[in-house]
């Protein structure tokens, strides 16, 4: 029912089998790769829809990997990272990864990510009208409405908000929102995003300190959850 | 030049003096202000020559001899002495102005006048000598003593080696390096500067490298390597050399006299021994840790193994299960085993994370990387994070809208909660509520996460917090007693603290305390 092509990127070999198996049982179509230098010459060959890659490489950085592909594809990808290296993965993401996932994760997390993933690259372009959860967000006439109500959203905050409608489910790093909304002298000041996030929340979320739409990913950044 | 010479004490007291009287070298004002003496009592007696007899003015002769062995020393006053006796056969005896004498016992008194006018010279001078000895040696063991008191306050190595180079600088005004061997391997030597900047280029590790192991006095001053620009001393104690000490005459200074070249090695001994004090302190005190390490990972070991192997035992049980076909497993059996399966795993994923925290927060290798943060973020990432057991229970939330931005690490703070959380979690009944608040209370936040579980027994309360501490339940509760301590450390490095109590109507609360940083609190007006 779908033959999407998903190349897996992992030194370790326990891990690739056990994404072989998880993967070709929702009938995608897997490749593999050991190292960086395969991986590159992989996608070349074989045009996947979408990688799974380990930062962890014996040969390349996986960042490097990233930025490497970066260069002349916009194929998804999926970062997998061991806790604790926050500062790889958010170096990942700015390079242009797509989500990360921490070690050990379960395959349903895995799978929901890549479905995401694959349905944002797959979008060429939506309609201008976001739909989730009772929030609703107009992008050509700029209404944000949550429950039929209206919330006024300053220039920031609705900024902020197109990104996180237009990136659905995508991790956004504190940097990249804040070059977006402010420009690239803003990239450090962090706590300006932060505001503007907490005030976004008080209009749009239900129960502000357990937010269902802006979700904080520790250290990283935000993402918008769309399931 | 001087102590190449052999040591002054062997030597007839003769020729020290002579020794002493050449290096001391010809001071010409002595001698001038010597002969001026001589004219003065010449002047002096030519005015009172009326008066008194020429055996009487030889009495001012010999006032003047004796004033100058007072003030200008032996040298000096012998020349007077000699002067005397022609100024007095010049003057003062027949025929005037010429050498010539009439009457022959005058030649008597002048033998006797010349042997009385040395014999005070060099009596006055071996009194002046010494005075000065006494109040030299007074100054060195003045010199020693502070030395002896800079190292009775000194407690470490760096501490001591500055006192010495200090010393030294202030009594005898010569720059000193020392050098001890390296901590690491023995053979090489370090330098120890007292802080100051100095370079030391290879020729001088050398000079200091063979002083150390010939334990020898060499370079400047000396037979061997007389030429090099410092002189090395090695600081020897009964058990070997523990170091070396390089002397440098500055540009200021002058030559070191016998007396401070007693009162360098003096020094140098004084060193000696307080280094090898310290050093032997450090050895003893690096042997303890040593031992007390081993003892601790002996401990962590034999805890954490049990641990670790519990969750793998169900983990390979259940997968075996569900290999061995005969068994004859329906679905349900099956289920069940895979959730054990899965539940365990992730058991032990959580250890390993705690493990893994608790190491680098011990080894001090965790490092912040602070941002602002919103309380009521960090509050729902914790909960984000406990997922399921998390949204299940009843959790009551009081928070005020307006709280200030702390700058904390995000993720670390977060895991911190977690690990709070997850104890008021296994520790309360699931239907009781759980309380989580947040309040400023001055420059801080609170955060306050209160359960209503059975709490914990007051003697308890001072050790939760503790590595592998738990406490004796009757309940089957696991956990690895790193969950609080782990928080603890994670709150402490970002400068909070974190407490626990009682409830009065049971259950318990714990408080995790972090300051608000000043410049957030500025931002945050600016925002507004």
């Amino acid at each position: 029912m779908n033959s999407s092509k998903v190349l897996v990127v992992d030194d370790e070999d326990s891990i690739r089998r056990f994404l072989r198996v998880a993967l070709a049982s929702q009938t995608y179509t897997v490749f593999e790769a050991a190292l960086g230098q395969e991986a590159l010459s992989c996608v070349v060959e074989h045009k996947p829809d979408l990688v799974i890659l380990d930062l962890g490489l014996p040969d390349i950085d996986g960042v490097e990997v990233t930025r490497l592909l970066r260069e002349w594809t916009q194929i998804p990808i999926i970062i997998l990272s061991v806790r604790g290296s926050e500062s790889d993965k958010i170096a990942a993401l700015d390079a242009g990864a797509d989500d990360y996932l921490t070690k050990p994760f379960s395959v349903g997390e895995l799978l929901a990510r890549l479905r995401a993933a694959l349905r944002r690259a797959a979008q060429t372009s939506s309609g201008p009208i976001f739909t989730i959860n009772g929030l609703k967000v107009d992008l050509a006439r700029r209404l944000v409405t949550i429950e039929d109500h209206e919330v006024q959203l300053t220039p920031n905050e609705y900024e902020l908000l197109r990104l996180f409608v237009i990136h659905a489910g995508k991790v956004l790093t504190h940097r990249y929102l804040l070059r977006e909304v402010w420009g690239a002298e803003y990239g450090d000041e962090f706590h300006m995003l932060h505001v503007n996030i907490s005030n976004l929340r008080r209009k749009i979320e239900r129960e502000p300190a357990r937010p269902q739409f802006i979700i904080t990913e520790p250290g990283v950044g935000y993402r918008l959850r769309i399931n | 030049m001087v102590s190449q010479e052999p040591r002054p004490s062997s030597n007839p007291l003769l020729i020290r003096q002579v020794r002493k009287l050449l290096r001391q070298g010809f001071n010409w004002r002595y001698y001038l202000l010597g002969l001026g003496f001589v004219l003065l009592a010449t002047l002096l007696g030519y005015l009172v020559r009326e008066f008194l007899a020429p055996t009487n003015i030889i009495m001012i002769y010999l006032l003047c001899v004796t004033v100058s062995a007072i003030f200008c020393g032996l040298g000096p006053s012998i020349l007077v002495s000699i002067l005397s006796v022609l100024a007095f056969d010049v003057f003062f005896v027949p025929p005037y102005l010429t050498f010539a004498v009439e009457d022959t016992q005058y030649i008597f008194t002048f033998i006797v006048l010349l042997l009385v006018g040395m014999t005070i010279s060099y009596l006055t001078s071996r009194v002046r000598q010494q005075t000065e000895a006494a109040r030299r040696r007074e100054q060195e063991l003045a010199a020693l003593y502070a030395l002896g008191q800079d190292l009775a306050i000194a407690s470490d190595l760096q501490s001591y080696t500055v006192s010495i180079i200090q010393r030294i600088k202030e009594t005898l005004g010569h720059d000193v390096i020392i050098f001890l061997p390296d901590i690491q391997s023995k053979a090489k030597l370090k330098v120890y500067n007292g802080g100051v900047d100095v370079s030391v280029d290879s020729n001088e590790f050398t000079a200091a490298a063979r002083s150390f192991q010939n334990k020898k006095i060499i370079g400047h001053g000396t037979d061997t390597l007389a030429s090099a620009g410092a002189k090395y001393l090695p600081l020897v104690t009964t058990r070997g050399a523990v170091g070396v000490m390089a002397v440098k005459k500055t540009d200021t200074a002058s030559e070191l006299t016998i007396e401070q070249e007693r009162l360098l090695e003096a020094y140098a001994d004084l060193a000696a021994v307080a280094i090898e004090g310290i050093q032997l302190a450090d050895e003893l005190r690096s042997a303890q840790i040593l031992k007390a390490t081993e003892k601790l990972q002996t401990a962590l070991l034999n805890a954490i193994s049990h641990d670790l192997r519990t969750p793998l035992v169900s983990v390979i049980g259940a997968l075996s299960s569900l290999q061995e076909e005969g068994m004859g497993l329906n679905d349900t059996a099956k289920e069940s085993l895979i959730q054990v399966a899965r539940e365990e795993a992730e058991r032990l994923n959580h250890l390993i994370t705690n493990l893994l925290d608790e190491s680098r927060l011990e080894a001090g290798a965790m490092r912040l990387s602070r941002q602002p943060s919103e309380i009521h973020d960090l509050v729902g990432s914790t909960l984000e994070q406990l997922g399921s057991r998390a949204s299940t229970r009843s959790i009551k939330m009081d928070i005020p809208a307006e709280m200030p931005f702390i700058s904390v690490d995000f993720g670390l703070i977060v895991q911190a909660l977690v690990n709070v959380l997850d104890n008021a979690l296994k520790y309360s009944p699931p239907d009781s509520p759980i309380e989580i608040k947040g309040r400023q209370v001055a420059q801080e936040v609170h955060i306050e996460i209160a359960d209503r579980g059975i709490g914990i027994p007051e003697q308890d309360l001072p050790y939760i917090f503790d590595k592998f501490y738990r406490i004796k339940r009757p309940d089957n509760v696991t956990g690895t007693g790193l969950g609080l301590s782990i928080s603890r450390g994670v709150v402490e490095a970002h400068g909070g603290r974190i407490e626990a109590e009682n409830r009065v109507d049971g259950g318990t609360i714990i408080r995790v305390i972090l300051p608000v940083g000043e410049r957030l609190n500025h931002m945050e007006k600016l925002n507004e």
